[in-house]
């Protein structure tokens, strides 16, 4: 039988009901990231494209979507997405009740929060075909497989990140 | 004694509102205007002259047909419009309207169109000056909410996602917004080119009104089977099994 560790890792998901104006994201990820403990994040919503995908006015910009800078500790950098999941890891158990206190400052409507296994810890072959070998185990699943460039924020106490 | 249609079982507010639906006898919540309509169509600018295909039916001279003779053309056949279409989107949340009552309301209602029921859209084709009829009637009527429903050509997408933070239904191509003044404003025609001016689309409608004007059977909010815990199921799940029981049968041993 094996006993669970108190400094094993937890990750969390959060799905707020409603999709996150840009405002909002940026207040909760903030808190989020004040909360400490963080191992990783990954933000996942509907694609907002800087220009009309398909269809008769394909190649018009959509101007609506540009510049939607958010700024989290300290680092800004662009939404491409609107909000709807945040997936986390944090580094142990510790932090979740700040976690769930966080969303309650920053969401002003309801929210599920969970946890359970949500990044993949072993590399797949699509993960390789993209990034051969990595030395930070962190980026894995933090990469939608299907995506055409590379969407990737990493946040450490370090450092932010952002390579798109 | 005149018969009149039963276009749909069931005593539950959804399926009075389907009934409703099906039977074309519409409240009109508000009014566009017609050259609004026109432009977030975006098929002809309004005003402009429409476009033809064939000459008036009258200058064809058409074959000595029994059909055409009994069946009146409409104004757009007898022009010799174009087809064109208008396509709309309902979100999952409650929106007044679902793909496949929006086609029941142009195939019992409409003359001369052709609807097309897909999971997250809905199309209805028909001669130019007959389709902008039939769009001004839907944009003006209870089955359209300026927030939960939207005319989209392309990239429909937002029918099943949550809703935005504003209450407004997902849209990739940003087509309609919010405005400071809580009113709702078409920015872009329905395949996502900027029109020239906003185009006021009124105040959407509050959760509780959306809830009560609904098509959508929901667990969270009116269930199919009628009240939870009552003794028998309403009359939609009965004629529901009926008909699947029907059909069935007839399916595995026609006769």
């Amino acid at each position: 039988m094996s006993t669970k560790s108190d400094t094993s890792t937890v990750q969390v998901e959060i799905i707020p009901s409603r999709y996150l104006m840009p405002e909002t994201a940026q207040r909760l990820l903030n808190e989020i990231y004040n909360n400490g403990g963080m191992v990783r994040i990954f933000v996942q919503g509907p694609n907002m494209p800087r220009a009309v995908p398909y269809g008769p006015g394909k190649g018009i910009p959509i101007d609506e979507h540009r510049d939607m800078l958010v700024e989290i500790g300290g680092q800004a950098f662009e939404l491409t997405v609107k909000v709807g999941r945040i997936s986390l890891e944090l580094e142990n158990e510790s932090y979740f009740k700040g976690l769930e206190a966080a969303c309650e400052r920053a969401l002003p409507f309801s929210f599920q929060i969970r946890r359970g296994k949500f990044f993949h810890d072993r590399m797949t072959v699509s993960d390789y075909a993209k990034f051969g070998e990595v030395e930070d185990k962190r980026i894995l699943g933090l990469i939608d497989p299907k995506a055409k460039r590379d969407k990737l924020a990493v946040l450490s106490d370090e450092s932010v990140t952002c390579d798109k | 004694m005149a018969y009149t249609p039963q276009y749909y079982p069931g005593t539950t507010s959804v399926g009075i509102n389907r009934r409703k639906h099906m039977s074309g006898n519409l409240e009109k919540l508000r009014d566009l205007p017609e050259a609004d309509v026109v432009t977030t169509m975006g098929h002809r600018k309004p005003g402009q002259d429409y476009p033809s295909t064939h000459p008036p039916l009258k200058e064809m001279g058409e074959p000595d047909c029994p059909v055409r003779q009994a069946v009146e053309p409409t104004p757009g056949a007898a022009a010799g419009d174009r087809v064109r279409y208008s396509q709309w989107t309902d979100s999952y949340y409650f929106a007044p309207s679902i793909p496949y009552w929006r086609s029941y309301w142009g195939a019992i209602n409409c003359r001369g169109c052709d609807p097309g029921t897909l999971s997250g859209r809905q199309i209805i084709e028909a001669r130019e000056r007959d389709i902008e009829g039939y769009t001004k009637k839907q944009a003006d009527s209870e089955v359209n909410d300026v927030a939960l429903c939207s005319m989209r050509g392309c990239t429909v997408h937002g029918h099943s996602l949550r809703l935005e933070e504003n209450g407004m239904m997902f849209d990739m191509l940003a087509r309609t917004e919010m405005g400071k003044d809580g009113n709702v404003y078409q920015v872009k025609d329905q395949v996502g080119i900027p029109l020239d001016k906003k185009i006021n689309l009124g105040k959407p409608m509050s959760e509780a009104e959306a809830k009560k004007r609904t098509t959508i059977f929901r667990v969270d909010g009116v269930a199919i089977g009628g009240k939870a815990g009552a003794r028998k199921y309403d009359e939609a799940v009965e004629a529901l099994h009926h008909m699947w029981e029907l059909r069935s049968k007839w399916g595995y041993r026609p006769e």
